[in-house]
């Protein structure tokens, strides 16, 4: 039996309904006699905007992952011809369009109904290659939105007017000829109000993530992450943080940690692995080991407090990808280093995790040369382990478990 | 057979380290490496610079799998690979597309990793059609005109770069005939000597490579006269984009019956297709030929287009009878491409196979079996 002991939050457990009912609301958009889109990229707040019911790229993959039902759609997908070492997210959304197309029986739930829009939002190249993909196989308007990450900090500003004449000029135009009426300016502006409320609450439940021992783990905010993404503006988003506030807070005061003893502190990068949260959940208990922080699920909304909710909504939105943090930034890692390296102190981590995932390579150049350089200033240890968000033939556990207790073993040695 | 020109092009293509050196030595002049498809040239010549294409060497990778995992592209890897190993010291910097996401982290591994002052990155736009795309491609040259002025000391004028142009025009019109020669000649010239030729191109400074191309040019027609082809089944290859394939895996080809007669790969005919208008505005011009829906790319979110059908018109041009698709491995622009060019290949009753090209050493024995099975297929030997 395990000298730790995992105390699962009971907030978090409502999060699988909430998530249920959105892409349930999507399956049956067009019943109800609603537009749909699917999207990739951080845009979807403008079909929201237009009462469409909007999928979200990586958002799926998750949830596809998270039912369980990413293992058939890849191998439907394959069938189809993709091949294997092409993007997961990108294989899912064939497979599913395979399935579609083929009358293949697969889970209902991860069915969606042909868009009458495809948004390109070219945030790494591959989000617009599955609207190529999907362009070719079903016909489906397509309209594109190049957001190019920025190198250095000088592209910030440029990039963002970049994006927002393009949001102006293709995406609006797109989503009002398809919905048959003027862009609802009004309502991204009630979307971002919502949203500003709920990442402001998330922002204060991430402080309780710099206690020591933690109330909760970086796993507990990964399954948080809709209500501050894909579900921005819902209703259900302002109350579940609020409640995840209080539960941390009385954890907090009683001085509950998520796992007992919290042994060590690790920063993780890259992609959460969506399908395997529980796998990595139990190898790293065993290890006494709490991921804490990252900059793929910090790259929602960092700084709400941002959020312009008065002025121009278009404009507002804009800045919280590039000026104010946000995905397009948090994509580059020489932007991201001096902040991992500020993490390190403010979270009190004592060692990395770099996930390398074998489908997508939007994070893992640089991940040797992110542990090398936050060593030499901080002084831990990290690791690289190598799987995939989704796919479970690209995760060797035991390879996974043994680089895991090495990792383990070094932050043990270098606190002796 | 004369050959020297041929030859000079084969010997720079086998070792480029060696002749950049040798010209970066008798002619003091820095060297950009452009990492890879794409990049306007013109511009960094028009700065006094000599802008070369990145390549994979033919070593190993190493040391390079301590900053690169494994499942990414030979040509990131072995780029990679020759920084550490110190073997690209003569170059003075890199000018970096945005056109993989594989591109997208390098230039973080030069900054941790290089001393080179000129890291340059560009966002090359997707191709969705708008003007602010047209716009935003202009801004990013721009941007490169600004870098190279600082990279040279020199400064970039328009009538520098309408000469560049007019010079790397001629080079892709000599390309362009000697493309024509092959077509109209089959088996004049074996693939891996076009790949060389093509290949010396993205070495060599347009100048010097123009007056060899010419040569090579003489001593085609010389070899037509003698009347001395290779004979085969007409084939054309296609894919490759940014990587060097193995030239052994060409020779594969041409040794199992087929010849290759025409081809749509990176160091191949993409590289110089399509010259540029002369006109008072060199970057409108840029612009006009970048987002060119022609030749087809995946790397450009070009959802409209359809690779397939440019392939089989290259076919139709070429009277080909199949076509060989070579896919460099874990290159995701490609990977995503691919199926729906093989079905369409297939509706359209076009023989195809697909040739995965890795960096390192592949199993030249399973491929030729192949090879040999898929020639038997096309109704061959």
């Amino acid at each position: 039996m395990s000298e730790y002991k995992l105390n699962r939050l009971e907030t978090t457990k409502l999060i699988g309904n909430i998530v249920d009912k959105h892409w349930a609301s999507l399956r049956h958009a067009k019943e109800n006699g609603e537009k749909v889109a699917w999207c990739s990229g951080p845009v979807f707040a403008f079909p929201y905007a237009m009462d469409m019911k909007c999928h979200f790229m990586a958002g799926y993959s998750a949830y596809a992952g998270g039912r369980g039902a990413a293992q058939q759609l890849l191998e439907i997908a394959e069938e189809d011809g993709e091949l294997i070492d092409a993007c997961s997210y990108h294989k899912l959304h064939m497979g599913m369009a395979a399935a579609m197309r083929k009358n293949i029986p697969v889970r209902k739930d991860v069915i969606l109904p042909l868009p009458d829009l495809l948004i390109s939002g070219r945030l790494c190249p591959e989000m617009s290659h599955y609207a190529e993909g999907l362009y070719r196989k079903m016909g489906v308007r397509v309209t594109g939105v190049d957001v190019p990450p920025p190198h250095q900090k000088s592209e910030i500003k440029y990039f963002e007017k970049y994006v927002e004449r393009q949001i102006r000029e293709s995406l609006i135009p797109a989503l009002e000829e398809v919905c048959g009426k003027p862009f609802n300016y009004d309502r991204l502006t009630e979307i971002l109000i919502v949203l500003k409320e709920t990442a402001m609450l998330r922002n204060e439940c991430w402080e309780y993530l710099k206690l020591k021992p933690s109330p909760w783990t970086l796993w507990d905010y990964g399954v948080s992450i809709a209500p501050v993404f894909y579900l921005m503006g819902s209703p259900e988003a302002v109350p579940y943080y609020k409640k995840l506030k209080a539960e941390l807070a009385d954890r907090a005061a009683k001085k509950i940690a998520a796992l007992e003893p919290e042994k060590s502190r690790v920063y993780w990068d890259g992609w959460l692995p969506w399908a395997f949260l529980g796998k990595f959940s139990r190898i790293m208990c065993k290890l006494g080991m709490v991921p804490l922080v990252g900059r793929y699920p910090w790259e929602f909304f960092p700084h709400p407090e941002t959020i312009d909710t008065e002025g121009d909504p278009v404009a507002s939105f804009v800045k919280q990808v590039y000026s104010n943090g946000g995905q397009a930034k948090d994509n580059m890692p020489s932007l991201n280093l001096p902040v991992i390296q500020n993490w390190v102190e403010d979270y009190k981590i004592d060692g990395l995790i770099m996930f390398s995932s074998k489908s997508c390579r939007m994070w893992n150049l640089g991940h040797n040369d992110f542990i090398a350089a936050i060593e030499r200033q901080n002084g831990i240890p990290g690791v690289v382990i190598e799987g995939d968000m989704v796919d479970t033939r690209m995760n060797s556990f035991a390879q996974i478990e043994t680089r895991l207790e090495a990792l383990a073993e070094m932050i043990e040695a270098r606190k002796e | 057979m004369k050959q020297r020109a041929l030859n000079q092009c084969m010997k720079v293509s086998g070792d480029p380290y060696g002749y950049l050196k040798e010209w970066k030595g008798n002619n003091n002049k820095k060297i950009i490496s452009c990492f890879a498809m794409n990049i306007p040239e013109e511009i960094i010549h028009a700065a006094g610079l000599l802008p070369v294409i990145a390549w994979r060497s033919n070593e190993s990778v190493s040391i390079g799998h301590s900053h690169v995992a494994s499942f990414n592209c030979g040509l990131t890897r072995s780029f990679i690979d020759d920084v550490l190993k110190e073997k690209l010291n003569f170059l003075d910097g890199v000018v970096i597309n945005r056109m993989c996401l594989q591109a997208q982290g390098i230039p973080f591994i030069l900054e941790q990793n290089t001393k080179w002052a000129n890291i340059i990155y560009m966002s090359l736009p997707a191709l969705y059609g708008s003007d602010c795309i047209r716009d935003f491609f202009k801004s990013e040259l721009d941007r490169l005109i600004i870098a190279m002025e600082k990279c040279s000391g020199n400064k970039i004028t328009t009538g520098k770069i309408v000469n560049s142009i007019e010079i790397y025009n001629h080079n892709r019109k000599l390309l362009s005939d000697i493309y024509e020669i092959r077509r109209k000649n089959i088996g004049i010239i074996s693939a891996r000597e076009m790949l060389s030729i093509v290949h010396s191109s993205m070495i060599m400074p347009k100048e010097e490579n123009n007056k060899l191309l010419l040569e090579v040019i003489e001593e085609l027609n010389l070899k037509v006269a003698e009347g001395n082809h290779k004979s085969g089944i007409p084939v054309v290859i296609y894919g490759s984009l940014c990587q060097t394939p193995h030239p052994e895996l060409l020779d594969l080809i041409e040794n199992t019956g087929m010849v290759v007669v025409d081809d749509d790969i990176f160091i191949g005919s993409r590289y110089f297709v399509n010259s540029l208008d002369i006109s008072d505005d060199p970057i409108e011009s840029m612009a006009n030929r970048y987002l060119s829906h022609i030749p087809p790319c995946p790397t450009k979110g070009d959802y409209k287009s359809n690779w397939s059908t440019y392939i089989s018109d290259i076919m139709n041009k070429n009277k080909a009878k199949a076509v060989i698709t070579l896919m460099i491995r874990y290159c995701p622009p490609h990977m995503c491409a691919y199926p729906d060019d093989q079905i369409n290949f297939e509706k359209k009753g076009i023989p195809e196979i697909m040739l995965e090209v890795e960096h390192e050493i592949i199993s030249l024995e399973q491929v030729r079996t192949r090879l040999q099975s898929f020639v038997e297929t096309i109704g061959g030997i």
